[in-house]
């Protein structure tokens, strides 16, 4: 009795079906994913400017960014603190607009869409519209500051601001945050804030008992979701700063574009972008690790 | 039943539409040439340049020209992007602009079309400037777009109302450094109204700027060769930027800023246009690429005039352009050929010059009275332009765009230094110092083309 050698019509057809269905993901991956990676990893060691013809030149183009490309470090310096600056800010303030939104208030509705639209706007006209906002002399920030007797602060101007700027800009977008938050926040079971209420519980009970813990595995997605996109920061810079002043909002993706379009250093760029791939499951990596202290699934003891 | 005949009328639908579709695209005739036309530039360039093609179009019924427009950025890094893009892609159009920082590289690699036989051939040599066209190996490749350079444009209501008298419009008598300070200080003033040398003046509150310069790499270069500095030596190997001369060039770029007060600080994206600032009143003089002049043209209610550049040491003045080149790519080299012509030549796209866009490439436009005046006769150009600035023509460099890596080498070391010194947090020599020494370390200095 082998089920193996003969199989039935109907299971034929099933694994035709199977791989039917599963090859435009197959096939995505391969052209999308798979395909590019290995290019981008063989470009990286070669020296090509995209106009003569690639020469193969080894690990060299990773000794240059670490030894000899001083910008290369500050970039990822830049982006670090960029991240590490933003990504636990968002995460609260998203968490704590979440918490509002979810309370029964009049116009819930309308303060969900007001919290959320932010989300909706292009990042490049968002952009220009902090550049107006932040800017020195008639940004309209500047402008109340002043009307407070405050003085004029150089926003995106000064080198020690132009980092916490993009934060604060980061912060006015968390609406896709919230939303999750929201969503998971409508999952946590009333009975068991009700057994709080029973118990004699406050708010803060029910936050650090039920709400939290069962929350956690979502505030585990956001953080890591948040933190790839803060690694590759680029937009705001590109279009706000242009990585100024005197590099301080060099991202590192912002890095890796000048060297490959700017430049024509396609190998040069190229192995950077294997070392952000590299940094990113790095950090990743650390952070799954140290989750399941903190995260709680149910089901779990 | 009834679904199974939508459907089919859904596809029959779909391929119909799509048989139209690919019949369109045939409706051109055997002798009917497309040619695409990139170029960048402000809305203004782009209604010019779209114009001046629609007239070629209508010149040569035969040719059809697509314009392929990309916004322009100062530093042309987008640009450059795009034409990298277009040319792995083996995409690229017929003619166009191209940035001419990037042109050496590309004409080395073969990119453009070899222009000296069809030259010749046209007798185009002589009648133009001897800068206009650009040699690699001595071969030409492509031709300077226009003879452009620095000006300085101001607002005669706010020089009237601030006391300062009419500035020179002859290049080689024009104002000193000093002299030039000392009116900026005229003009500036907070918003209490007073100058910056007054007592009690806030610097962090200023209502009206002396001047606002240009801060972007070709436009240093006239006020550092005119105190006698440079910034790498043509030979592509030299680093001269840490030069008493250059150095002093550049502090007194940033004293404007930092200790007179008089020009605001344009580091960063976050600014209002200079030029809206000169229409404002909010700015007395605004020192940059002659070119502005065809939005400033636009802007009827504002009173502008030219002056002629201070002077450090010696007059100095900067030849800048776009360049623009024939791609080798093209499947009709002779049309290509033939609308490059017309776009270099003002007697077909004189809208171009008078619109102030553009100065002319054609020596008789600078040597016959009668075609001096066909392009400088006009509302746009202000009094004293040729004194100003035509004639200063005669002292200019060419924006040194053979250095090879000239590019890199102003992105990833010099523009952080000298906005190191426009923020204060460097002196000039501190910083130019420390970039040189980076610059010569940094296997950058490859020679030129």
């Amino acid at each position: 009795m082998s089920h193996s050698k003969k199989m039935g019509f109907n299971k034929k057809r099933q694994t035709l079906w199977g791989w039917i269905l599963i090859s435009p993901l197959c096939l995505g991956l391969t052209l999308w994913v798979a395909f590019p990676m290995g290019l981008s990893f063989f470009t990286s060691m070669t020296k090509w400017d995209m106009l003569g013809k690639a020469e193969f030149i080894g690990l060299k183009n990773y000794l240059i960014i670490f030894t000899q490309d001083e910008l290369f470090l500050k970039s990822i310096r830049n982006t670090l603190y960029f991240t590490f600056l933003s990504l636990p800010l968002q995460l609260f303030i998203a968490l704590a607009g979440a918490l509002l939104l979810h309370s029964q208030v009049k116009g819930q509705r309308a303060f969900r869409t007001i919290f959320y639209l932010p989300s909706l706007i292009p990042i490049v006209v968002s952009s220009v519209m902090w550049l107006w906002l932040f800017n020195h002399q008639y940004g309209l920030i500047n402008y109340f500051l002043n009307l407070l007797g405050f003085d004029r602060v150089q926003w995106i101007d000064s080198k020690h601001m132009v980092i916490p700027s993009l934060t604060i800009m980061n912060i006015w977008n968390v609406g896709n945050i919230i939303i999750i938050f929201l969503a998971g926040l409508q999952g946590i079971p009333n009975d068991l804030l009700e057994a709080v209420d029973i118990d004699g519980g406050r708010y803060w009970h029910k936050l650090r008992y039920v709400i939290l813990p069962l929350l956690s595995p979502i505030i585990l997605y956001n953080m890591i979701v948040n933190m790839i996109k803060c690694l590759q920061l680029f937009v705001e810079p590109y279009i706000m700063t242009n990585g100024g002043p005197v590099n301080s909002s060099l991202s590192f993706v912002l890095h890796i574009y000048n060297n490959a379009f700017k430049y024509g250093k396609m190998g040069t760029a190229n192995a950077m972008a294997w070392v952000l791939f590299l940094l990113t499951m790095l950090i990743s990596l650390v952070i799954f690790k140290t989750s399941s202290q903190w995260t709680y699934y149910e089901g779990d003891k | 039943m009834k679904r199974k005949v939508f459907i089919c009328i859904c596809i029959i639908a779909l391929i119909g539409t799509g048989l139209c579709l690919a019949n369109g695209q045939k409706e051109e005739s055997a002798d009917q040439v497309t040619l695409e036309y990139i170029y960048w530039g402000s809305p203004a360039e782009d209604a010019a340049v779209k114009q001046a093609l629609a007239e070629f179009e209508a010149a040569n019924p035969t040719i059809k020209v697509e314009p392929m427009y990309l916004p322009g950025d100062l530093d042309g890094s987008t640009y450059n992007a795009k034409m990298k893009a277009l040319a792995v892609s083996n995409s690229l159009p017929d003619v166009g602009y191209f940035r001419p920082e990037e042109f050496g590289n590309y004409a080395e690699n073969g990119y453009f079309l070899k222009l000296d036989e069809l030259m010749a051939r046209d007798g185009m040599d002589d009648s133009y400037l001897p800068q206009t066209w650009l040699k690699i190996n001595n071969a030409t490749y492509g031709a300077y777009t226009a003879a452009e350079c620095q000006v300085m444009w101001y607002n005669r209501d706010v020089l009237k109302e601030a006391g300062v008298p009419t500035p020179p419009t002859d290049y080689k008598n024009a104002w000193s450094w000093d002299d030039f300070v000392t009116y900026l200080k005229m003009i500036t003033i907070d918003s209490k109204g007073l100058h910056p040398d007054d007592a009690g003046f806030n610097p962090k509150d200023i209502a009206r700027y002396g001047v606002s310069y240009d801060l972007w790499s070709t436009m240093y270069y006239p006020s550092v060769w005119s105190n006698g500095g440079d910034i790498i030596d043509t030979d592509g190997k030299t680093v001269h930027v840490d030069t008493p001369e250059t150095i002093e060039a550049f502090q007194n770029l940033a004293d404007l800023m930092n200790v007179h007060h008089v020009m605001p600080r344009m580091t960063g994206g976050t600014n209002v246009s200079p030029l809206t600032m000169l229409a404002n009143g909010q700015l007395g003089f605004y020192v940059t690429g002659q070119w502005t002049l065809l939005d400033l043209g636009a802007m009827k209610e504002l009173n502008y005039g030219v002056a002629a550049l201070p002077i450090l040491k010696e007059s100095a003045q900067i030849y800048v352009s776009g360049v623009n080149v024939v791609f080798n790519a093209t499947e009709h080299p002779e049309e290509a050929w033939t609308l490059q012509k017309w776009m270099m030549d003002p007697s077909k796209t004189l809208d171009l010059y008078t619109s102030g866009l553009w100065m002319p490439t054609k020596m008789s436009y600078y040597t016959d009275p009668e075609d001096l005046a066909k392009w400088l006769d006009n509302d746009v150009h202000p009094e004293g332009f040729k004194e100003a600035v035509v004639d200063s023509m005669a002292v200019s460099k060419n924006e040194p765009i053979m250095i090879k890596n000239i590019n890199q080498i102003w992105g990833d070391y010099l523009n952080a230094a000298v906005e190191s010194i426009w923020i204060g947090e460097k002196t000039a020599k501190q910083a130019l110092t420390e970039a040189a020494e980076k610059i010569r370390k940094s296997g950058l200095l490859q020679g030129s083309y």
